[in-house]
């Protein structure tokens, strides 16, 4: 079975009258799945806190370490370019280029 | 990417769509519904005023989030595909048998794929269900959100399909055409236990998930199989029932009439075709959501199958008894009971003269 071809990425389509609206609402939602996921997270760290005395909460805003600071580095550098992709404007996948359609019935 | 931070993105994503369904679709609705209370009434007025509605600030939002719930659903930092391929390795071991067994697909390496089936990424999937030995899984994980609203009863529709069928009839050999990785074949496996079943796809990677499926399932009765249904190896008169479920839409008009061509082939004189798929649009608002939808996710052939006279081409064909009946996909599919943002769930049914 051959592996997926790369492809030359087409342009996204786009709804709004301006397309900047279209990309920038492929930030807002990239963020929300972000801030989503990450109360998950947050979720679930306060609910293994209270069950167990492992975390001093008191000590969560010291100063990093250099390994935690390289890995939130990365982290950040993942998040970024998950956020501001859509703003690019192209297709993860083959679909239909258009601009302003309007389907006639 | 860890499985908890996936899952919850993916709840996210289908929260979201939820609400899509529901309140962005009735507020839509009742949008048009204004729409066109306005316009001078005219046998025009259906289409000008759809016309007008997707002008609508809020339509625009709700053709957008069509488009980019599901391209965050399989391309997005948690989408399926990246979550996937991560897992590759022991995905591929559950996949992949480790010896060739009676449940083993028959696959043809050197099978020409349509170039319908390999220019579009159907559902905005990366690669479709051709190009990556994954893709299946990827597929079957998806399909549980195709129908938001059925959540863990998404199997009903198949059920239900095949319950259809099974009234009054019995079968001794069935061909689901399009089986993808054989959600839609299983269903008749295990109503039809004495009949055998040929599940044919073009796309290895569904195959050989759909007999993994199997043999994990111990269902003897069904072999896979990589073919065009359009132009099979079957002999002539070889089936009772020839099926498919959602395949005719995501296919080309003359895709669509040489398939009809080759299930009255293989089909025993008597004998049944019945499809599941979507073609009976009930008025002019729910046919833009639909012309939409095959815009918006990558499925160019929706709008060819809606208009596409079937109960002439299947005359034409030979075939007789031809209906088009609405589908209710779950038991609260109906409008009335609940009104949500719904496919036009039809059933194509005809049948090859008896000698």
């Amino acid at each position: 079975m051959s592996s997926k071809s790369k492809k030359t990425p087409r342009k996204e389509q786009h709804f709004f009258e301006d397309p900047a609206i279209d990309r920038l609402m492929g930030t807002v939602m990239a963020l929300a799945s972000e801030v989503f996921v990450l109360r998950t997270r947050l979720i679930d760290l306060e609910s293994q806190l209270a069950k167990s005395d492992l975390v001093d909460i008191t000590h969560l805003s010291t100063p990093t370490d250099a390994a935690q600071t390289n890995a939130t580095k990365a982290e950040a550098e993942a998040f970024s370019e998950a956020i501001l992709k859509p703003l690019l404007g192209l297709q993860d996948a083959l679909g239909a280029q258009f601009e302003n359609l309007v389907i006639k019935i | 990417m860890e499985t908890r931070e996936f899952e919850a993105a993916q709840e996210f994503l289908l929260a979201a769509k939820n609400y899509w369904t529901t309140t962005m679709y009735r507020t839509i609705k009742a949008t048009y519904a204004e729409l066109e209370a306005g316009l001078k009434e005219s046998s025009e007025r259906p289409t000008k005023a759809t016309e007008a509605l997707q002008k609508n600030t809020l339509y625009r939002y709700f053709a957008w989030l069509e488009r980019h719930l599901q391209r965050m659903k399989y391309s997005g930092r948690y989408g399926l595909v990246p979550f996937h391929s991560e897992r590759r390795s022991d995905l591929l071991k559950d996949i992949i048998a480790k010896h060739q067994d009676k449940f083993s697909p028959e696959l043809q390496p050197d099978l020409a794929l349509p170039n319908y089936y390999k220019n579009t990424d159907i559902h905005q999937h990366p690669g479709d269900l051709w190009s990556d030995e994954i893709a299946g899984v990827v597929y079957e994980f998806g399909a549980r959100s195709t129908t938001p609203l059925l959540g863990n009863s998404h199997d009903d529709l198949h059920s239900r399909f095949t319950s259809l069928l099974a009234d009054g009839s019995s079968y001794d050999q069935i061909l689901d055409m399009g089986c993808g990785f054989g959600k839609s074949t299983m269903p008749f496996v295990q109503r039809f236990p004495s009949a055998h079943i040929e599940g044919i796809d073009l796309s290895a990677p569904c195959l050989l998930l759909g007999a993994q499926r199997a043999r994990q399932a111990k269902h003897k009765n069904v072999h896979y199989e990589q073919m065009n249904a359009e132009q099979t190896s079957y002999e002539d008169e070889s089936f009772d029932l020839v099926t498919s479920t959602m395949l005719l839409h995501e296919i080309p008009t003359k895709a669509i009439k040489n398939l009809f061509d080759e299930a009255f082939r293989v089909l025993r004189p008597g004998g049944r075709m019945a499809h599941l798929d979507f073609h009976v649009i009930p008025d002019e608002f729910h046919r833009l959501l639909h012309y939409g939808h095959s815009v918006r996710n990558n499925e160019p052939f929706m709008r060819g199958l809606a208009e596409l006279d079937l109960k002439k081409v299947l005359s034409e064909k030979g075939f007789e008894n031809v209906e088009l009946s609405q589908f209710a996909e779950s038991e609260n599919a109906h409008p009335k009971a609940n009104d949500a943002w719904r496919f036009p769930w039809t059933v194509i049914s005809a049948t090859k003269p008896a000698d």
